[in-house]
């Protein structure tokens, strides 16, 4: 148990950390890598925590994301390399009092509400991968499903608007009248 | 005590494809020519290239070696030699294999140099297109084996194995595992024509030694993750399942690396563009067939 929370604390503070040195390099590639390892260690929490798949998962899905965070970052920065020591962080107040409030409330969530009764054991590793299945695909089915299409609306919405507009020629024949 | 087996093996089954792919290279087989490579990679200087990014440059070597290695520990090569047979062992695969995307970018990016760069994004742009196909057929996989557990999939082919009841997740995951290893054709990460090397170009004596032995381990790991998940792993009639095991690995590593030998280049927006338009639409079939077969036959 103690060495559970051990390591709860280490993984805890090591994803604190490593989301601390996203602001403090200049180095895009370095800052995108940095979030990386910031959420890596989460998915080392979700390990300690005995909870096998969110981990795996968690520590699988981030690695092509922030990798690909990455090269975006790159290729719209004016300065990727960090050379220029252009400054990470902006509106830092507005930002400050938004984390803090986000953080009074994630703990306010985190205490005061009534998660029932904890379970002494968890389930075995196999047994917690069919519960999440069932639970994927019944109580919160929706929520899932409308995230889903939420991210996929919000990447086409994206992708369409940096396409640079196109005029197009009207085409001989047709019914356009200029006045 | 496995462990140490395991990683024994590990090291000479890297040292086997070393020697299959001179031959598959230079057409010549020749058993100590590792071991000299390596031997003079290590007694030469390793180079520092001007105003790195010291972190990345270093780490990565060591990443792609760790992550081909932990990717390795789920692999059974009989129903008891096996590392950790985790209940989540075809997802840790994947997720360990990811982060060999993480070290190729880090040794793009660390050596401040561009044909190193060019070398580390391709990779990226290719994983964009094979990704998918190495994450689909392996749901296909799982989904007739009712379970993750790598030593499960293998008992699930008993009767029949799965390169016959899903041919198409069999074809589409063997080029999404050359691509992740970048074997030819899909070597453009190292580009040894073009890019001088690519990611490697930057690196030289004890870096590229740790390097070019992680790239070794990838190769006979993600074979060895072919065997498990199509060729029945340790199954096969007389001889005893390690040896089943070793030969099924081996033979596909030197497919894998003689199919490349007569394969032009692709170059990756192509491979892109074909894995997007027919790839991940097969790979959706093939996860739906699979499904109707097992709902069929169970």
């Amino acid at each position: 148990m103690t060495a559970q929370m051990f390591f709860i604390g280490f993984f805890g503070l090591a994803s604190v950390w490593f989301g601390i040195v996203v602001f403090r390099t200049f180095s895009m590639v370095r800052s995108a890598l940095a979030l990386l390892f910031s959420q890596t260690a989460l998915g080392a929490m979700f390990l300690s925590m005995q909870a096998e798949f969110l981990g795996v998962l968690q520590i699988m899905m981030m690695a092509t994301e922030m990798s690909i965070m990455a090269i975006f970052m790159v290729m719209f920065m004016m300065d990727p390399g960090g050379l220029g020591e252009m400054d990470m962080t902006h509106q830092k107040r507005l930002s400050l009092g938004a984390g803090i409030v986000a953080f009074v409330a994630a703990v306010a969530v985190a205490v005061f509400v009534d998660w029932g009764p904890i379970a002494d054991v968890a389930p075995d590793a196999a047994q917690q991968t069919v519960d999440l299945g069932l639970e994927l695909l019944g109580r919160s089915m929706l929520i899932f499903e409308t995230a889903g299409i939420t991210i996929l609306t919000a990447m086409i919405a994206a992708t369409a608007v940096a396409i640079p507009p196109v005029k197009r020629k009207p085409s001989k024949g047709a019914t356009h009248h200029e006045h | 005590m496995t462990t140490a087996v395991l990683l024994l093996l590990l090291a000479f089954g890297a040292y086997l494809v070393a020697v299959l792919e001179n031959w598959a290279t230079s057409g010549r087989f020749q058993l100590a020519t590792p071991a000299f490579s390596a031997l003079a990679l290590l007694g030469r200087e390793s180079v520092l290239p001007r105003k790195p990014d010291r972190i990345f440059f270093e780490v990565a070597p060591t990443l792609l070696l760790i992550s081909a290695v932990l990717a390795a520990a789920v692999i059974p090569l009989t129903p008891n030699l096996i590392i950790t047979d985790l209940a989540t062992g075809a997802l840790f695969i994947n997720a360990a294999l990811v982060y060999v995307l993480v070290a190729l970018i880090m040794a793009g990016w660390g050596p401040n140099g561009a044909y190193a760069m060019i070398g580390g994004w391709r990779f990226l742009g290719q994983l964009i297109a094979y990704a998918m196909l190495i994450v689909m057929p392996i749901t296909a996989v799982v989904m007739r084996a009712e379970s993750l557990l790598t030593t499960q999939i293998v008992v699930s082919q008993a009767g029949l194995w799965n390169i016959v009841y899903q041919p198409v997740g069999f074809v589409l995951f063997f080029i999404a595992a050359m691509a992740l290893a970048f074997l030819p054709p899909f070597d453009l990460t190292t580009a040894k024509g073009e890019l001088a090397g690519g990611v490697e170009a930057e690196y030289s004596g004890v870096r590229l030694a740790v390097f070019r032995l992680g790239r070794l381990v990838l190769i006979i790991t993600l074979a060895a993750a072919t065997v498990v998940f199509y060729l029945g792993g340790w199954q096969g009639p007389w001889l005893p399942p390690w040896a089943w095991s070793a030969i099924k690995i081996l033979a596909v590593t030197a497919i894998m690396l003689l199919a490349g030998r007569y394969m032009p280049r692709i170059r990756e927006a192509n491979l892109l563009s074909w894995c997007w338009m027919f790839g991940i639409p097969l790979a959706l079939l093939n996860i739906f067939l699979v499904g109707v077969l097992v709902l069929v036959f169970s």
